[in-house]
């Protein structure tokens, strides 16, 4: 019995030739783990839960001297952010993390981090927001955040979680605007799985040394964060807006690229599963992907021709990405754990959007589900795919499992 | 692909400078233009003799102790003598008093002084010289500081002193317990040393008839004094025990007599007044002092009127005595209380006495200390005379060429030690210009710098420094220094409260908040250069300047220049 | 350490459903920790296992739970556990307060931390149940008092022997890795807890 449980083709997930060690580790600690593998010098985050197991780590890493940054203890995360905006001014790599009511007081900042064409790479736990507390996954803190100009990507596992770290720097240095890496609160942040840490020299292969061209350098002084007025904000603007189609250019590209040196790939913008011959496709992103793609086991085996759309990036939005999978694609089904209140999920309409201008619009479904935590088992997921089949006409919000 | 940083002009994607500051020659813009203008302190103006004080606390602050004494000797060759006896009217206009308290200044004065007991006039003061010679009557403040200004200059001086001992009222007047005379002494040898020939026990009129004087010397300047005490016009002036104040303090100070009666009054309200009711005390004399008007209207020195106070003197106000009752010798002195009326000439309020308030009181001695008056019977006929003094004109000379007067012996200001130093310096310029035959220079007085020009926000409350004291007890007994000076803690302390009006003291301030970085620190750290390439006139160095030494001027007034 | 990780690469593949456990414990007794290092052990024998707390604010003596997953491959599903297949019992109070066998799986093995044997707890027979000591194997080997024993290493050691899922050596070398204190003692604990885990019916154990 005990021999049966045992993997075929581990290599294929855990890569001897590029791993440096395998570690059961929780999802935080993946997040952890990658800001040192990437070099980070500089480190300031304020604990919040679930966050704070990845500031924990961090702290011991850079007390004991394993880790070679400077740890910066704030009052905030609001101060927090300044702080590594400080250190990326300088063409200092820098990390932080938070979640929540945290990354909402970080909000100006963010702003801040993209105007200033700072590679700042954070992570941050989606935990829901108050009143009431509540501490579990929910993506609307970071969803929210959607207008700061932050390139934002959704962790399924840990080891996307770590992958994405080490790949967000080398983005965020190529493009120069900011990189959020996602992953459900406790769904990922508390879940220990087993997570391939790579080679550093491999890390080093693939992250190159960051040295901005233009930093702050007290001998080559310059002022920093000045005016722009009327006539050069907007150039300035459109200069970002272009750095993020860069982003959206190059994000298959560099995963490419880390695959090539580390030997994986966890896809571009997107990624497709049974999409080829789909009829039905649900949209999902962070790990309720995961439980989906059980559930597209179990309904394909039944004979559904159904697929599975993981959302990687919601900024950039893959629009073109999104187009290009319709195909023969019927129904779908948008799953998102968040709310835009007054409107519907926020992945939901996103999509939509991407879809008016195509010649082939499929019926679209909205589907909320899990907020606050809750948990999105395959149960949820059929019970959404059959709601899906039996509509006549596209639903932009569908409550699941609601107790009233 | 290009830089993320670099947009198609070249230029960064976001908000950096790419150049420097220096492009943007931003004094196109001024229309208003600071300067830095050095304006006059009050203290300075109210100074007589025109100490430069703030400047000489620049240097007590870095502990230059010779070159604050050198700087304060250009004006006053006695500062050790002024910072015992001089009434200051200069704190009497510190900024300061309406801040927290004003300055020591004169304690500071005496720090000074005392810190270069040792030390003898800078090589500077030796000038080479001039052949020129001129003769002073009367070796009191007046004459040695005419003396020492115009030797200074090159020219020969002889003082003539009727006195055994030269100084003066500093000599005969001023009791020991408030100078002592070691320090007349040194600061006397100081202005010797520059070739000044003092020759005592020479009156005159008496001992050198005028007509020498005119002879040997170019010009001859009159420093005589005021030394005839003014009588009071009542009966009984001529009883036994009826006297002035002014000889019983010659006569003490100079012959050592000690002989005193023991019920003393004194008439008067003046520092001669306080200076006799002290020294008798000392004697071991009851003393009262008798004054007509009321202490707010009392000439002396408010601190040593306390002092007397202090040290028993009775001080009986708004009574004047009427008669002198004795038979030969004084016995009783009959008083009438007075009333204040309308203001005299002076601004003080006339006495006026009320009727039937007339009582007695016994007395075994009195001294009359009610002013004095110049003795200037040796001058040759025809020198004009206004109110008993010489007339002189603004340059201090007479209507006699070559002859000038100075101190009390002139009329102008007149009655305290400084004011005599200040004529005499004053005297001396206009003597040099005389017998150079040169133009005339005195210093004339910008704008006074006012309390409400100050930027307080600089400054904080802080107490003024108090001079340590001989015990209460002990002064009584012997003529020993009352006040004792300032530590050098409390000099440096009281010299750091200093406002600086309209001195700038390097503190950077203006350089700090400059916006255009247009102002730089000279190149031998005292001053500061606007660079009005870049000085785009905004005011702030100006505005925030905590001590007034900079002016806001209109641009159009230095373009057209 | 990767050798051992890749030693069970060329293993046949045998098409076995997913194996999920549940560990009811006490906040403080160590049951998140003892999955984790589960998982570590698992994965050690190539084994893909996924470990997690009930997700929430647990205190010390509150009632917790820890989830383990094992499988063959990758494991996708995020989702809490229902239906669990066997359960471990680090408080053996806990039966009279929490419904543990809600979901349980006929055949499902439950090992309850107690001196008393299995039968005393008149659990349904669809369930296969056994008991170890392990508080008083944990208090020989120092891990805690007798009054707050950490039973958590010890009882993997019974698990072991009990089901068979997990290796003693894989469970050993877990626990050196992520046992930050006494790891010599916790894996002695585990050592007597696996030998002292009774075959009441031999066939129960799959060795």
């Amino acid at each position: 019995m005990a021999d049966s449980l045992i993997a075929e083709g581990l290599e294929k997930y855990f890569n001897p030739e590029t791993t440096a060690e395998v570690k059961a580790i929780e999802g935080t600690h993946a997040a952890s783990y990658a800001a040192k593998l990437a070099r980070v010098k500089v480190v300031s985050a304020y604990p919040i839960t679930p966050q704070t197991t990845i500031v924990e780590k961090l702290s011991e890493m850079c007390a004991s001297g394993e880790m070679e940054a400077e740890f910066i203890k704030v009052e905030s995360e609001h101060s927090a952010m300044a702080c590594v905006i400080g250190a990326e001014s300088t063409g200092t790599r820098s990390f932080t993390a938070t979640s929540s009511q945290g990354l909402a007081l970080m909000h100006e900042e963010l702003h801040w981090a993209t105007g200033a064409r700072l590679p700042v790479v954070m992570a941050n736990v989606n935990r829901a927001l108050g009143a009431p507390w509540n501490i579990w996954a929910d993506q609307t803190d970071s969803l929210a955040q959607r207008d700061t100009g932050w390139i934002q990507c959704y962790a399924e596992s840990n080891q996307e979680v770590l992958d994405m770290i080490i790949q967000a720097y080398r983005l965020a240095e190529i493009v120069m605007l900011p990189v959020m890496v996602n992953m459900d609160a406790f769904f990922l942040s508390h879940t220990t799985e087993p997570v391939a840490l790579p080679k550093q020299e491999l890390v080093d292969q693939f992250l190159p040394e960051y040295n901005p061209k233009y930093k702050m350098d007290i001998n080559d002084p310059h002022a920093f964060g000045g005016l722009a007025k009327p006539d050069t904000y907007m150039e300035l603007r459109y200069n970002i807006q272009k750095s993020m189609e860069d982003a959206h250019r190059l994000i298959p590209e560099v995963a490419d690229e880390f695959e090539k040196v580390i030997g994986r790939n966890h896809g571009g913008l997107i990624e497709e599963y049974q999409t080829k011959d789909a009829e039905y496709l649900i949209v999902t992103s962070g790990t309720i992907t995961g439980t989906s793609r059980i559930v597209v086991d179990q309904l394909r085996a039944q004979g559904l021709k159904l697929g599975l759309l993981k959302i990687r990036f919601f900024r950039p939005f893959p629009v073109k990405e999104v187009q290009s999978v319709l195909g023969k694609i019927k129904k779908i089904a948008v799953i998102d754990r968040n709310l835009s209140f007054g409107r519907c999920g926020i992945f939901f309409s996103e999509l939509q959007a991407a879809l008016y201008n195509c010649e082939c619009r499929p019926l679209l479904n909205g589907y909320v589900a899990g907020l606050g935590g809750r948990d999105v088992t395959p149960k949820t997921i059929e019970k959404i795919v059959n709601h899906l089949i039996a509509s006549e006409k596209g639903e932009d919000l569908i409550w699941m499992e609601l107790n009233i | 692909m290009k830089d993320a940083l670099e947009s198609n002009n070249g230029k960064p994607v976001f908000a950096m400078s790419v150049t420097d500051m220096h492009k943007n020659k931003t004094g196109s813009w001024r229309y208003m233009r600071p300067i830095y203008d050095e304006k006059t302190p009050p203290c300075i103006k109210g100074c007589p003799a025109g100490e430069r004080i703030p400047q000489y606390f620049a240097l007590v602050k870095e502990k230059r102790y010779q070159d604050a004494w050198h700087l304060i000797l250009e004006d006053n060759p006695l500062p050790g003598v002024c910072g015992r006896v001089c009434y200051h009217p200069c704190e009497g206009v510190c900024n300061r008093k309406d801040f927290d308290e004003t300055i020591a200044i004169h304690n500071l004065e005496r720090f000074v002084a005392d810190q270069n007991v040792g030390n003898s006039f800078p090589q500077r003061f030796f000038a080479e010289k001039t052949g020129k010679k001129t003769a002073i009557i009367g070796s009191g403040p007046a004459g040695l500081s005419a003396a020492f200004q115009l030797a200074r200059k090159g020219h020969a001086v002889t003082i003539y002193e009727s006195l055994a001992e030269p100084g003066g009222m500093l000599q005969m007047g001023i009791p020991k317990y408030r100078l002592p005379r070691e320090v007349l002494e040194k600061e006397i040898n100081d202005i010797k040393s520059l070739g000044v020939e003092i020759i005592t026990n020479t009156e005159i009129g008496k001992d050198k008839p005028w007509q020498e004087l005119s002879d040997t010397f170019d010009s001859i300047l009159v420093a005589t004094g005021a030394t005839k005490s003014r009588p009071m016009q009542i009966p009984g002036e001529d009883l036994e025990g009826v006297s002035s104040g002014l000889a019983f303090l010659r006569e003490f100070n100079m012959q050592h007599k000690r002989d005193i009666k023991k019920k003393i009054v004194i008439i008067g309200g003046g520092n001669t007044a306080i200076d006799c009711a002290r020294s008798a005390i000392r004697l071991g004399a009851y003393v009262t002092i008798i004054y007509r008007r009321s202490r707010h209207e009392m000439p002396a020195v408010p601190e040593e009127i306390a002092e007397a106070e202090a040290e028993g003197v009775k001080i009986i106000y708004l009574t004047n005595p009427i008669e002198f009752i004795g038979n030969g010798k004084l016995e009783k002195i009959k008083l009438v209380q007075m009333q204040l009326g309308q203001p005299d000439a002076d601004g003080r309020r006339r006495p006026v006495p009320i009727k039937g308030s007339e009582f007695e009181i016994e007395a075994d001695q009195v001294m009359l200390a009610i002013g004095e008056v110049p003795k200037l019977d040796f001058l040759p006929e025809g020198v004009h005379e206004k109110w008993g003094r010489v007339d002189v004109d603004a340059y201090q000379m007479s209507n006699n060429k070559g002859v000038f007067a100075c101190g009390d012996s002139a009329n102008g200001p007149i009655g305290t030690v400084v004011d005599a130093i200040a004529t005499g310096k004053r005297a001396a310029i206009a003597i040099d210009s005389y017998l150079t035959n040169q133009e005339t220079e005195f210093v004339h007085y910008g704008k006074v710098v006012g309390f409400n020009e100050i930027n307080l926000d600089y400054f904080k409350k802080e107490k003024r420094v108090k001079q340590n004291r001989n015990n209460q007890k002990e002064v009584l007994s012997n003529f020993n220094e009352v006040h004792l000076g300032i530590s050098e803690s409390d000099a440096l302390y009281e010299a750091e409260r200093c406002f600086s009006c309209g001195i700038c003291t390097y503190c950077d301030t203006c350089l700090i908040y400059c916006p255009d970085v247009a102002i730089t620190k000279a190149p031998d750290g005292k001053g500061y250069i606007i660079n009005y390439e870049f000085c785009k006139g905004c005011g702030l160095c100006v505005h925030e300047c905590p001590r007034n030494a900079m002016t806001f001027e209109e641009e159009l007034k230095w373009r057209i220049v | 350490m990767i050798c051992e990780c890749f030693h069970f690469m060329g293993a046949q593949n045998v098409e076995v459903n997913m194996i999920e456990i549940r560990m009811h414990g006490r906040g403080g007794q160590g049951a998140v920790v003892a999955c984790k290092i589960l998982a570590s052990a698992l994965y050690k024998e190539g084994k893909f296992a996924q470990s997690f707390p009930s997700f929430g604010v647990e205190r010390r003596g509150a009632p917790v739970m820890a989830f383990t997953r094992i499988d063959n491959k990758p494991i996708h599903l995020r989702t809490e556990i229902y239906e669990p297949d066997h359960l471990i019992i680090l408080d053996a109070t806990l039966l009279q307060s929490v419904n543990v066998t809600t979901g349980l799986k006929p055949g499902g093995k439950i090992l309850i931390n107690s001196a008393l044997p299995a039968a005393q707890f008149q659990l349904p027979d669809s369930f296969i149940v056994k008991t170890i000591d392990a508080s008083q194997i944990a208090v020989i080997h120092g891990l805690g008092t007798r009054a707050t024993p950490i039973v958590n290493t010890a009882i993997l050691g019974a698990f072991s022997k009990f089901t068979g899922i997990v290796g003693l050596n894989a469970i050993e070398s877990a626990i050196l890795e992520y046992v930050p204190v006494k790891a010599e003692a916790n894996v002695k604990a585990t050592h007597e807890a696996y030998q002292m885990l009774k075959a009441e019916n031999p066939a129960d154990l799959v060795v």
